[in-house]
């Protein structure tokens, strides 16, 4: 954002240039006021008096108030003002959005003349780059800061979610899933078919956003050009910087916050919990699809109907969303002390967060954190510093994992038994095709286990050693050790798989859904070494040339590791320990290296700060490809010109209301190095093993086709764009055009089967387009008590495969290929439903099972025949639109804020388990029993009901099915009130406030079927679902 | 610095330095033979077992697999189509003919006896042609590929007529044939090709040739190679050691395994491995259904069907039935792991299950085998069906001789009928029927029914018909089109990916 950045940088972070910290002016537009009690008694005195700015000018809307008091007034349009000041004593404090605050004393004066000066902190603002810091108005490349204080008391628990609305940036955020419900994150769209997540680094060294916790978050800044140019091979998907809070110098501080929320389901599956609809509408489905034979009797229903009075144990008439979805809980506290001296300052921080999900078991999450960060002056040359950053959490799944309960808990039917009279989990009276393993939804959340939990400290030092001639030398070495399990890998830290048995009501015959119990432990451990050093230099000639320049040498060594074992044979589901099984142990282990050794440099020069110029260059070697192929230089050149600075544009009258006004370009190329390890290495793998008369024989194959030629994926980007801004920052607007290409896009190919069976390799095939433009546009305003922000982030990307060597990748719904979007859409076109067996007769079809009421597919090469060749290309699964934005008004210490996100242009595609009617034994919605095509109902939304698995027909991958996925969606609403200083000093606070939240709790889209915001690469809904959150807490300084 | 970059797997050979050892070479077969396992051949949840639910002897309510819509009549090669055993059947072979022609390229390599060497040559032909076969008898001609993989080369490489990968199997396996040993002294070797596993696949894929969906001219000379082929397993019999074995309900349980009447099996073993899941599915799924049409192809126990034995009452069908109907099916009336079976329930679907290849019988309790946790093996080939294979291409190529008499009968009295004999003088057209339905009986639940219906080209009638459940209600009608169902499509992923792969008629 490029509003709204009250905090500066003060942490000793990535190695800077010039180095040297930068304190910040304190903050202009807070504490109006000290601790001085009001004296009542007192007779007032008017005091009337003019603000000007220093260029003379009128200013209206400054605040004036008595220091020490709520006595306060706002001046006139002319500038004038006229406050009534108790015995006419005192001060007076002046305060205006863009200028410096200033106190005045009264001295029995009755008449003031003020003259504000212009506050300087916005042109001073720093910004991290890679390896050392920019002032923000010289930035020539396209950069986005965001500084946490704008999402403070927010009830985030993932720093991803934090980057929803930057400009340029997608966060998917599918699933509020406890512990597991970061964001996925793209910068200005998707330039690869491989991994196309950006590298985060925290303080400098990569590391994962979901490891740290959000409240120690000072700033993230966004690369998203040529500016990420100096993180080379990993920087083609753009860069996070995140920088956590450090202290400062001064007064010692204490700040507690806490909030708690509670949690509900944002969309759920409107399913039809009445179990004589279900049977009967089943049937209906059924004997429209051809069947004869029905999967409920009329006997048997009658027989339910009665039951349903008599034994309701036996015959059940329940609401299973309603008996498994529940209001969750999330709460957060957070300590944090800071202080320092001259000689030292340090920040530690606490955290907790207590999670508990929306199902009633088994979706709990923890986590709790240590970050310590301090900076020792040794002497006035050396200065040492150390962030360590801890975390431990955990959160628990369903036993068989979140996404396998959810389809289950998503084919539950009303005609299920929860429990039986005696307590046992019950199945159901009539059987249904489809539903062999009874998954009683209550069986598979509190039988067993499945959690998580790691363990990841980041320890970092460094050392910043002033040289002679202006040179800084910094060193840093970082280490990341993780233990349990990390959630790239997908494993349970421990599961235990249970004994789940479900019975008949009547009969009590058991079915056996899980007779094998096992338990499975999962260990990693990973070690990450991290080595920098730089060494800078910058030196001002004559007074008007600025030049800069850095060089540095980073070595990085990803070590992984993982174990795991797993036994069966348990008695019950009592004793879960690896020690308690007794059969079939199993172990696997496997373990990694992962080198990167860079050199890189930045060059930077600027003439008066009116024109600017900066070129970076790294050269990275990477172990992921063979000798000869793993070298890559990459560089990024950008350049600025201040045009405000021009005397010509200082000489035009009426034009001193610009604070900035910038144009920059920049050109970069940048690489992209994810593929998986030994990708380039022909290997034979082994575990193909065979029994020879039950007898274990090892067996080895050759499984993935590969290339042996393969190397970086390159992206060359391009940035024109402008910052502008006036009116002391009441303004502020960015625009920025961008194309890139990345070209020898890495990705699997996929290859005929009749070359061996084999996967395809990992290969450089293609050329992909990115172009687009971002604009960010903010405008904040005071007057007098009331003060209001309007800002708003928007972002354009178009998405072209340009060229793949003439190959398609084609999947079940999906293509990837020349001319069109990545993962474009590839559907049989729908023209309408059948109405009449003429019709059907006269037409090419898919199949003889065809009938009227079903869909009716365009033979597009008029062949006669309805097949593969018929499919077009269509929809995207990437967002050509994402946006954000926030408005925000305050008056006094009241103030309401809100945000909204939103995507357009993007399309989902809902099949499976209540997206098709009765898929597989699934149920299904209302909206399909009341929408489905009858002969008396020709002008349906939907085809005749049938059942997904019988009538394949109808739920081929057609356009039919394909759903707009757009949505704008309130993400936040917060109110809060600062209670007054007057109040809170007694109790020797310095501020409190209190607010109230509401999260995700307002949803515009089309899409109808599940939460829109949702993992856009999986059809189904086997997700945890998304969550709005209603919370309030408290945010106190000592 | 180049040092500090080099890394390396530790869990995997690089293919440079792999080819360098006996044992080497060993698992690298063991990897060919693996591939039986695999969903798309007689493995996965229960593949083979799905396979006859698309014919009229058994119902899959589900669509496991795709066999349903095959059985139906509706699939098609698209993407989507759930007929997934269309896809994987394609992949998986190639997979095994891929890892088979890697180890040919490779193992003149290998430092090691030769005898071992050519004993190991001719395992993998054995596996390559059984691989081919399989796609030649679905898919008719198929890309021919003897190389060792190699995108750059194969990838666009058009289909072979089918008589070329015909004769590249019959090659194949005549060279395995004369490198394989009649059987093996280890016991650890038991479960590898022999000889006999050679000729007896060769045998098939001659029956196949000969049938009159391939053989329209009726060329009887087709007819006397088969029975040849035949002919020749039943001769390595005394070396062998072929025989029927004498119980027909325990020669498909895991306790029987690698018995005299196995020619060659797919060897499962659970829990250490995953194994397949032929009892759940027998025990719980009910994907394998069995259908009134095929309890009515049963025989009465005086081996008469039941339209012509005195012995039928239509009002308690199950009575007075053959042994092998009790060896093989669960019925309503019946007993099932200790619980009575009712013509709803357990078995919803059509009121029968599978006995065959399930481990599960009248006594309650045992093992509750789920997912994966099964390890009987799949008999790919038996003495009974080389016996029917040669009475079958015998009366057609001869006539009803007495070495048909012979071969027929002695399936018959290992089964158990009384009198197991068939009649004296029936004519050819007769004892074609007779073996047809013998075939039918003894190979019922085994997979093999979907091939025979349609290499006899009957498959047009039965196929185009209502099927029914126990109580003789209709569950659906079936269609088949003789233009086009007779093949499998190729499947439309790998015409995506190769255009030059033709689609087969009318797909």
């Amino acid at each position: 954002q490029s509003f709204a950045m009250n905090r500066q940088l003060t942490s000793a972070s990535a190695g800077r240039v010039g180095g040297g910290s930068q304190q910040p002016p304190l903050s202009a537009a807070s504490h109006l006021v000290n601790s001085k009690e009001q004296n009542n008694k007192m007779a007032d005195v008017p005091v009337q008096g003019r603000v000007s700015s220093e260029n003379g000018e009128p200013l209206p809307g400054v605040t004036v108030v008595v220091k020490g008091t709520n006595v306060g007034t706002t001046s006139g349009a002319d500038g004038n003002f006229t406050i009534n000041v108790p015995d006419g004593k005192g001060t007076l404090v002046f305060s205006f959005i863009g200028f410096l605050t200033q106190e005045v004393a009264i001295n029995n004066r009755t008449t003031l003349s003020v003259t504000l000066a212009a506050d300087a902190k916005a042109l001073e603002e720093v910004v991290v780059i890679g390896y050392g810091t920019e002032k923000k108005v010289n930035l020539t490349g396209a950069v986005s800061t965001l500084g946490m204080k704008q999402k403070e008391n927010m009830p985030i628990t993932n720093a991803s979610q934090a980057l929803h609305g930057v400009g340029g940036v997608w966060v998917n955020q599918a699933g509020g899933k406890p512990g597991q419900d970061a964001g996925s994150i793209r910068i200005r769209g998707v330039g690869t078919t491989n991994n196309s997540n950006p590298l985060v680094l925290v303080d400098g060294i990569e590391y994962n956003m979901n490891d740290i916790n959000p409240a120690t978050i000072e700033t993230i800044t966004v690369l998203k050009d040529a500016s990420a140019a100096i993180y080379g091979s990993r920087a083609a998907n753009g860069v996070i910087l995140v920088t956590t809070k450090g202290g400062k110098k001064g007064k010692t501080e204490v700040n507690y916050s806490f909030s708690h929320g509670i949690q509900r389901a944002t969309f759920i599956p409107d399913a039809v919990w009445d179990p004589i609809l279900y049977m009967q509408s089943k049937n209906q489905a059924l004997r429209n699809e051809g069947k004869t034979t029905v999967d409920y009797s009329d006997a048997q229903i009658e027989e339910y109907r009665n039951g349903m009075a008599t034994n309701p144990y036996a015959y059940p008439n329940r609401n299973y969303f309603d008996e498994i979805i529940k209001n969750g809980y999330l709460q957060q506290h957070n300590l944090r002390f800071s202080g320092g001296s001259d000689k030292m300052v340090y920040s530690l921080a606490l955290g907790y967060m207590d999670q508990d999900g929306i199902f009633i078991a088994a979706n709990h999450a923890n986590r709790y954190s240590i970050d310590l960060n301090a900076t020792a002056n040794v002497t006035e040359k050396v200065k040492v510093g150390a962030t360590i950053k801890s975390m431990y959490r955990k959160y628990t799944e369903p036993a068989q994992g979140t996404e396998a309960f959810v389809n289950r808990f998503f084919r539950a039917l009303p005609i299920f038994a929860s429990y039986l009279e005696d307590g046992r989990y019950g199945n159901t009276v009539f059987t249904t095709p489809g539903q062999n393993a009874i998954a009683n939804p209550h069986m598979m959340l509190k039988e067993g286990l499945n959690e998580h939990a790691s363990v990841r400290t980041l320890a970092k030092v460094f050392a910043d050693i002033s040289l002679p001639f202006n040179l800084t030398y910094s060193a840093n070495l970082g280490v990341d050790k993780l233990d349990g399990a990390s959630d790239d890998l997908n494993g349970a830290s421990r599961q235990f798989n249970p004994y789940m048995t479900t019975y008949h009501p009547l009969t009590k015959v058991p079915n056996f859904f899980n007779p094998t119990p096992y338990s499975y432990v999962y260990n990693q451990n990973n070690l990450n070494l991290s080595a920098y050093h730089t060494l800078s230099w910058n030196q001002k000639l004559a007074e008007v040339h600025n030049l800069s320049a850095m060089g540095g040498m980073s070595y990085t060594k990803f070590n992984t590791s993982y174990s795991s074992s797993q036994v069966f044979g348990y008695f019950d589901n009592t004793l879960t320990d690896i020690n308690a099984g007794s059969i079939n142990p199993q172990v696997s282990g496997r373990r990694t290296e992962d080198v990167l050794l860079s050199y890189f440099g930045r060059v930077g020069y600027d003439y008066k700060e009116k024109y600017l110029l900066d070129a970076t260059i790294r050269r990275d070697g990477s172990s992921r490809f063979d000798r000869g192929n793993r070298w890559g230089t990459y560089y990024g050149v950008s350049a600025g010109w201040r045009i405000d600075q021009e005397a010509f544009f200082k000489n035009i009258g009426g034009l001193s209301f610009v604070d900035l006004f910038k144009i920059r370009a920049s050109y970069g190329e940048l690489g992209n190095q994810a593929v998986p390890l030994y990708s380039y290495a022909p290997t034979v793998n082994l575990g193909f093993d065979y029994a020879f008369n039950n007898t274990i024989a090892a067996g080895a194959a050759v499984t993935n086709a590969v290339d042996p030629e393969i190397h970086w994926e390159t992206t060359n980007t391009y940035d024109v764009g402008a910052d502008f801004s006036a009116w002391n920052g009441r303004l502020n607007l960015s625009f920025d055009v961008f194309k890139k290409r990345t070209t020898d896009i890495l990705r699997q190919v996929n290859i005929p089967a009749q070359v061996g069976g084999l996967t395809g390799p990992q290969s450089n095939i293609g050329v992909v387009d990115n172009d687009g433009y971002d604009i960010s546009l903010s405008h904040r305003n005071t007057i007098g008590h009331f003060k209001y922000e309007v800002a708003g982030e928007f972002g354009y990307v178009k998405n072209e495969v340009v060229d793949l060597n003439g190959a398609r990748q084609v999947g079940t719904r999906r293509i990837t290929t020349e001319g069109y979007p990545i993962d474009s859409y590839y559907l049989y076109e729908v023209e309408g439903i059948y109405q009449t067996q003429d019709e059907v007769n006269s037409s090419a079809k898919i199949s003889n099972a065809v009938r009227p009421g079903y869909l009716k597919y365009k033979d597009q090469n008029n062949d006669g025949k309805i097949n593969g060749d018929d499919r077009i290309i269509t929809g995207s699964t990437i967002p050509k639109y994402t946006y954000g934005f926030n408005l925000g008004v305050s008056y006094k210490d009241i103030s309401l804020s809100s945000f909204f996100q939103g995507i357009q242009g993007v399309d989902l595609y809902p099949t499976a388990n209540l997206a098709t009617p009765f898929n597989n034994g699934a149920g299904v919605t209302h909206e399909w029993l009341n929408n489905a095509w009858t002969p008396e109902n020709p002008n349906a939304k939907f085809p005749i009901l049938t059942t997904s698995t019988g009538a394949t027909e109808n739920f081929q991958p057609s356009t039919f099915w394909l759903r707009d996925g757009s949505y704008l969606r309130l993400k936040n609403i917060q109110l809060k009130y600062n209670l007054p200083i007057s109040l809170i000093s007694k109790i020797r606070l310095s501020n409190l406030g209190v607010f109230v939240n509401g999260e995700n709790i307002l949803t515009f889209t089309k899409f109808r079927d599940f939460d829109p915001e949702k993992n856009i690469t999986q059809d189904n809904f086997y997700e945890y679902p998304s969550v709005k959150t209603f919370s309030f807490g408290i945010n106190a300084t000592f | 610095s180049e040092d500090l970059l080099d890394t390396q797997p530790y869990d995997r050979y690089t293919e440079t330095i792999y080819w360098t050892s006996e044992k080497n070479a060993v698992a690298a077969l063991n990897g060919c033979y693996a591939v039986l396992k695999e969903d798309g051949l007689f493995g996965g949840t229960a593949t083979p077992l799905w396979e006859e639910t698309a014919t009229p002897n058994a119902y899959n309510y589900d669509n496991s697999f795709g066999f349903n819509v095959i059985a139906l009549g509706t699939h098609t090669a698209s993407p989507a189509n759930p007929s997934e055993i269309i896809n994987n059947r394609w992949t998986d072979s190639y997979r095994g003919i891929g890892r088979c022609n890697t180890l040919l390229a490779e193992i003149d390599k290998v430092p090691m006896s030769d005898a071992l060497k050519n004993q190991m040559k001719a395992e993998t032909k054995f596996l390559r042609g059984l691989y081919y076969s399989l796609l030649e008898m679905y898919y008719g001609g198929v890309p021919l590929i003897l190389d060792k993989p190699n995108a750059a080369t194969q990838a666009e490489l058009p289909r072979n007529s089918r008589e070329e990968v015909v004769q590249q199997v019959l090659k194949d396996l005549e060279e395995a044939a004369a490198g394989l040993p009649a059987k093996y002294s280890a016991a650890a070797d038991k479960g590898r090709a022999t000889k006999g596993a050679a000729l007896g696949i060769k045998a098939r894929v001659l029956l196949f040739e000969a049938s009159p969906l391939i053989n329209t001219s009726n060329d009887a000379g087709k007819w006397t190679a088969a029975a040849n082929a035949a002919k020749a397993v039943m001769d390595l019999a005394p070396q062998a050691g072929y025989d029927l074995f004498p119980n027909y309900r325990t020669l498909f349980l895991p306790t029987n395994e690698n018995n005299q009447e196995v020619i060659f099996d797919v060897q499962f073993k659970a829990p250490e491995q995953t194994g397949n899941s032929f009892d759940l599915i027998v025990r719980q799924f009910n994907t394998n259904a069995p259908l009134r049409d095929l309890i009515d192809a049963y025989y009465m126990k005086d081996g008469l069907p039941i339209t012509e034995s005195p012995l039928y009452n239509p009002a308690k069908p199950y009575e007075n039935r053959e042994p092998r109907f009790y060896q093989s099916i669960v019925y309503p009336g019946d007993t099932y792991m200790g619980a009575p079976v009712t013509a709803t329930n357990p078995f919803k679907i059509t009121g029968y299950t599978f006995k065959k290849y399930g481990i599960y019988d009248k006594e309650a309790g045992g093992a509750i085998l789920n997912a994966g946790q099964s390890e009987t093996n799949y008999m790919v080939l038996r003495y009974a069906d080389i016996l029917l294979m040669y009475a079958e291409a015998q009366n057609e190529a001869i006539g009803p001789d007495a070495t048909v008499y012979a071969a027929i009968n002695k399936v018959r009295q290992r089964a158990g009928l009384v009198p197991y004999e068939v009649p004296a003088g029936k004519t050819k057209a007769q004892m074609r029927e007779i073996i047809r339905r013998e075939r039918r009986i003894e190979l019922a639940g085994e997979g093999f029914y979907y091939t025979d219906i349609r290499r006899w080209k009957t498959a047009e009638q039965v196929l185009n018909a209502t099927i029914f459940t126990s109580q003789n209600q209709a569950i659906v009608k079936r269609t088949f089109n003789p233009t086009r169902d007779y093949w499998w499509p190729i499947p439309q992923t790998q015409r995506d990916l190769n255009p030059n792969l033709t689609q087969n008629d009318v797909y």
